[in-house]
């Protein structure tokens, strides 16, 4: 059965042709067979009617006489006569049962009991015939003038109807066998055949290398048929799907930048504030330009507050850098992500747990922006569900073979269109945003798993992504 | 109903009483006037139209010539063939040998011929009797029965002897040496009136006092000498009274038949089967000369070789005395009856 199941469409439909063929070949043979017996059952049985009636009315006379000798001459001569030798013996019995005479004497001798003889004997209304015997024997009351006189034994030679019944059983099997063979090979063929657009749409699906493409129209089916249209549909699908890929691009992008107007507020106070203070630095060093001490003081004041502004121009330039599919996730991203989400976080006076605990090399199996994308997103989801003095973290942990990443916050949880997006598979209702969805695209690209949990007055979503490699141990 | 003669040129046994046939005895005369009576009753059928003339009242011979003439069977006389009765004496199912047989006696007799066949003795010699067929073909056996009626017209000779004998044979495989050895099985006889197909053998038992129905457990007829053999050969029968003549003739023209059977006695030689007519016909000119034809039956090429193919010699005449030793024998059977 699995290898049934495991065989191709334009496989499995011409050997179903050919199944059915054969079963349909057998079953009209037997039809044909059993008629075949019927008839030359009824055609024994007649011709034994016949001879019984011939010899009741040639024997009556003389076996009710007991006459001996007109009985045995007169079975020799109808043995004689008979056509083809169908009767190869012939015993009659007075109405005692003791043999009067047979056409073989000593097989059957005078007053031997007829019923040494009439084993397995049958009457000639039910007389059957055997597959292989060559010969039947039957056994009729032999009746004159509307009264039994005695009994008739008669061995019928049916090898020629037997031989028969085997040469045409032997024919019909040979001349079914070729006949369902031919017609069954016709009809692999004409079906594969007609199965081939299937097969070449299948080839078509099977090596999209990422990307499915349409099938050329010179190798569309001709006319309107229901693999044209199929192939045609196919068509269309990959129009469509190529159409909401661009679409998903072009919303990734645009969330992309969503995500960034969101942090831009948070940035440009992030950056202003040491704004105010290195200004005020330099006019000191400016102003006490002859006090050494002063300027140190201050220039150092300067060099941390323009550090802290190059690793926040770091990480917004990281994260907007378009060409990063290719870096491997790192330790680094996620204080980027820190660094990023730090200002949202001050701004609404939230506590924040952060725990990275999974290791470089485990991270390096995954690509950095996808990962980067799934976990400001849910942050920024986070910092916003948990409200002004509301408690957020993120917990990064390598567990059974999967990099476990925990986002929670103290938020009221999510909506239900909220979770339709982010678990969902279906189609998502219009309105809300696309971050949501963009998660959930994300982690299934990456084959990974989404679960949600409520508990604490906590909200939690776990994703667990699986190690393309060796996992790290640690624990979630 | 009383018979009275009447003078005619087909007279009836009683009707020639007067001419010196004074053999014929008183039960024979009534049992011819019985069976010519059931015969203008219409009782016998074949050869109606060989009613003899008879005298008898007036009534009588009014109503058979209404009967008669009413059935359109009163034939002219002119073309009236010579009637030969055949009894299963030699091989009467040969139809090739009774054709060259009636050939040849039509060539010599120089009018037609008529070959009458019948299944037993019994129905041949009355027919002959009754004036049906002018001589007949019998065996001794009949001829002794009906001494008083029959008269010798010849006597076919075989091996240059006008004798022949009975054989008792049984199976090729059987066993037997003897009659006694064949006790409580099946025998096969030709015809309760043939002296080689029955006489013989029951006479044989009766010498024993042992009748043939009680020595053997089934006695069948099988009214044919060929027949018997073939009832011994098939092995329907253990054992067969045959006519050696018979049998010897079947081993050279049927030997697979006869190697299936073997001779186990042969009795003493006995008469001949000969050829009858009715004694008050011997004289009748149709009678004499057949009676001559069949005497010089080796002259003619055509006789010779139904005489071939009879594989007999020829035919001579014969006295009664012939047949003594066939006589004996029915003594002795009547003997125990």
């Amino acid at each position: 059965m699995g290898l049934w199941r495991n065989l191709s469409l334009s496989l499995r439909v011409p050997l179903l042709v050919v199944v059915l063929m054969v079963s349909v070949g057998i079953i009209a043979s037997q039809q044909v067979l059993a008629q075949l017996d019927r008839h030359q059952a009824a055609r024994i049985r007649e011709l034994a009617r016949l001879h019984v009636e011939a010899l009741s009315v040639a024997l009556g006379p003389h076996v009710l006489r007991n006459d001996i000798w007109e009985v045995y001459d007169t079975l020799k001569r109808a043995a004689g006569a008979s056509d083809g030798r169908r009767t190869v013996f012939s015993a009659v019995a007075n109405e005692n049962g003791k043999v009067l005479t047979a056409t073989e004497p000593r097989r059957a001798p005078v007053d031997s009991p007829i019923s040494a003889l009439s084993a397995g004997a049958q009457l000639p209304g039910e007389l059957s015939i055997s597959s292989t015997a060559p010969r039947v024997r039957l056994l009729a009351p032999l009746v004159y003038q509307g009264r039994e006189v005695g009994q008739i034994l008669t061995e019928l030679d049916i090898s020629d109807l037997v031989a028969e019944r085997n040469a045409t059983r032997r024919f019909l099997l040979l001349g079914n066998a070729l006949a369902t063979g031919f017609l069954a090979l016709v009809g692999y063929l004409a079906t594969r055949r007609m199965l081939m657009p299937i097969t070449r749409l299948v080839t078509w699906m099977r090596n999209t290398e990422g990307a499915p493409r349409p099938i050329p129209d010179e190798q569309v089916p001709a006319g309107d048929s229901e693999l044209a249209q199929l192939v045609q549909t196919y068509n269309d699908m990959v129009c469509a799907i190529e159409a909401k890929t661009d679409a998903e691009r072009r919303l990734a992008e645009r969330e992309r930048f969503v995500s960034l107007g969101r942090l831009s507020s948070s940035l440009a106070h992030e950056i202003n504030n040491p704004l105010g203070g290195l200004l005020n630095a330099a006019d000191t060093i400016q102003q006490y330009a002859d006090r050494p001490e002063v300027v140190r003081q201050s220039s150092e004041l300067i060099t941390r507050g323009l550090k802290h502004l190059r690793d926040v121009a770091k990480a917004t330039l990281d994260q907007n850098r378009l060409d990063r599919s290719g870096a491997p996730l790192s330790p680094d991203d996620f204080d980027d992500l820190h660094l990023l989400i730090g200002p949202e976080v001050s701004r609404r006076m939230q506590a924040l747990d952060w725990q990275i605990t999974a290791g470089a090399a485990t991270l390096a199996a995954f690509a950095s922006a996808p990962v980067r994308q799934i976990v400001l997103n849910l942050l920024l989801n986070a910092t916003e569900a948990a409200g002004r003095n509301g408690r957020l973290g993120l917990n990064v942990a390598v567990g059974d073979g999967h990099l476990c990443l925990c986002i929670s916050d103290s938020g009221p949880g999510l909506s239900e269109a909220a979770c339709e997006r982010l678990l969902g598979t279906g189609h998502t209702q219009p309105g809300g945003g696309v971050g949501l969805r963009l998660v959930h695209d994300l982690v299934t690209r990456l084959k990974g798993r989404i679960r949600l949990d409520r508990r604490d007055a906590m909200t939690w979503i776990r994703i667990d992504l699986p190690i393309p490699e060796q996992p790290e141990a640690g624990a979630c | 109903m009383v018979f009275r003669s009447r003078t005619s040129d087909r007279t009836h046994p009683t009707a020639h009483s007067s001419q010196g046939n004074d053999r014929l005895a008183d039960a024979p005369k009534a049992r011819l006037a019985r069976i010519e009576h059931e015969k203008l009753l219409g009782y016998h059928r074949l050869h109606a139209w060989t009613v003899p003339d008879m005298t008898m009242t007036r009534r009588a011979l009014l109503g058979a010539g209404a009967l008669a003439a009413s059935c359109g069977i009163w034939p002219a006389r002119a073309a009236r063939p010579f009637r030969l009765g055949l009894t299963p004496v030699f091989l009467d199912n040969d139809a090739a040998v009774i054709e060259r047989l009636r050939v040849a006696l039509a060539g010599a007799l120089g009018t037609a011929v008529e070959m009458e066949q019948r299944r037993t003795y019994k129905e041949v010699t009355e027919m002959l009797l009754e004036g049906a067929l002018d001589a007949a073909w019998l065996c001794g056996y009949p001829y002794l029965q009906h001494r008083d009626a029959l008269s010798l017209v010849a006597v076919p000779v075989w091996n240059g002897k006008p004798l022949y004998r009975s054989y008792l044979i049984v199976g090729a495989g059987d066993d037997a040496g003897s009659l006694a050895d064949l006790k409580g099985d099946v025998h096969a006889f030709s015809d309760p009136d043939s002296n080689s197909g029955y006489l013989v053998t029951a006479s044989d038992l009766a010498m024993k006092g042992l009748r043939a129905e009680e020595f053997f457990g089934r006695t069948i007829f099988t009214y044919g000498h060929r027949n018997v053999v073939r009832a011994v050969s098939s092995g329907l029968v253990r054992s067969g009274s045959v006519d050696g003549y018979v049998w010897e003739a079947l081993a050279r023209m049927e030997p697979a038949l006869t190697a299936g059977t073997r001779v186990i006695s042969r009795s003493e030689w006995l008469g001949f089967p000969p050829v009858c007519a009715r004694s008050d016909r011997i004289g009748d000119k149709d009678v004499a000369r057949f009676q001559k034809a069949v005497l010089n039956f080796g002259a003619s090429a055509a006789g010779r070789a139904a005489l071939d193919l009879l594989q007999l010699d020829g035919m001579t005449r014969a006295t009664p005395a012939l047949f003594d030793g066939i006589a004996r024998r029915m003594q002795i059977l009547n003997s125990l009856r």
